[in-house]
């Protein structure tokens, strides 16, 4: 019981203490992206983004559409942000598609005018 | 102790199950190291869609004496995506070879084939799952087991910080001597990056680590 009680502490240290210096730069990169939203960029909001691994499929999905220049998503909101090349953009039915097939759902989608 | 697991048999019973994400995103490559009281194993697998991984696993079972080696197939039932969760339905089978070193079956080679369903319900802040398989090994040994997570987040980060989660995990093999195993863990995550440590109630280390690219 001791060895597990020294072992589990140890591990809830390493785990806890950088996480939260890491949420400060979480708090910066959204910061950053909210002053970089500009026309064209689409806001869509996704059913089921819970962790990590959703939000890299997604940017694993995105980022190989020639159209798109980044995405940025926010897991506390459930919005995806995209970002698109100049003069580009893609259609409510095929971001729709992407998503579905990443294996998500699509509560609705906004685009910047 | 008796009022520990029938607490959480109960916690499993009546909250939605949790997430082992068997399954990928599209064209995604997972490696899995999986080392617990009762065995070490690998699997890699690739999942050409979101609903289906394929890949190659290895399992040592250390007081068993058998080695396991199959391919590894599992299916995305059903999943659930609500506005602040998800919950997934998954069928995990596997067909291969079985080798043992343990007495009259020393040197032998049967075919094995195993099946089971892994559930998972997870938000942000919390986490249940449970799955069970049974594993059939011809004349070396045949098998089931089951077991249960809960877990939960102790602070909520934001995509790319470290993620940390405490859990507790239940086992329940039937034909074991100790046939229920608890174990209490902690789940580190970050990038691509799962690793997971604990230790159950008979002192046996568990260690674990997923890579995802």
């Amino acid at each position: 019981m001791k060895k597990l009680t020294l072992l589990l502490t140890a591990l809830i240290l390493v785990g806890v203490t950088p996480a939260y210096a890491g949420h400060h730069e979480g708090e910066t990169h959204e910061t950053k992206t909210e002053a970089a939203v500009q026309s064209g960029d689409v806001h869509v909001s996704v059913n089921g983004l819970v962790c990590d691994f959703c939000a890299r499929a997604l940017e694993k999905t995105f980022g190989k559409q020639e159209s798109v220049e980044g995405i940025d998503v926010n897991l506390e909101s459930k919005v995806v942000t995209i970002n698109f090349n100049d003069g580009q953009t893609l259609d409510d039915e095929t971001i729709t598609k992407l998503i579905t097939d990443a294996g998500y759902n699509v509560e609705g989608i906004h685009r910047v005018k | 102790m008796k009022y520990l697991i029938l607490t959480l048999m109960g916690l499993v019973m009546f909250t939605p199950p949790v997430s082992a994400r068997p399954v990928s995103y599209p064209e995604g490559w997972t490696v899995m190291l999986n080392n617990d009281g009762d065995k070490n194993t690998a699997h890699v697998h690739y999942s050409p869609t979101a609903k289906t991984s394929i890949g190659y696993k290895v399992e040592n079972w250390r007081d068993k004496e058998m080695v396991l080696n199959v391919v590894q197939m599992n299916n995305l039932l059903k999943r659930w995506n609500k506005k602040d969760s998800q919950a997934n339905a998954y069928l995990k089978s596997g067909v291969g070879v079985a080798y043992s070193d343990a007495g009259d079956f020393d040197g032998k080679i049967e075919p094995a084939v195993f099946t089971g369903l892994a559930l998972d319900w997870e938000d942000r802040r919390f986490f249940t799952s449970y799955e069970n398989r049974y594993t059939e090994a011809g004349e070396i040994d045949d098998f089931y087991t089951q077991s249960a997570r809960v877990g939960v987040a102790p602070y909520i980060g934001e995509y790319g910080d470290l993620h940390t989660w405490l859990m507790l995990q239940v086992e329940h093999t039937p034909e074991a001597k100790d046939n229920f195993t608890v174990t209490p863990l902690v789940r580190l995550f970050k990038d691509v990056h799962l690793l997971e440590a604990g230790m159950n109630t008979r002192g046996e280390v568990l260690f674990n680590y997923v890579f995802r690219y």
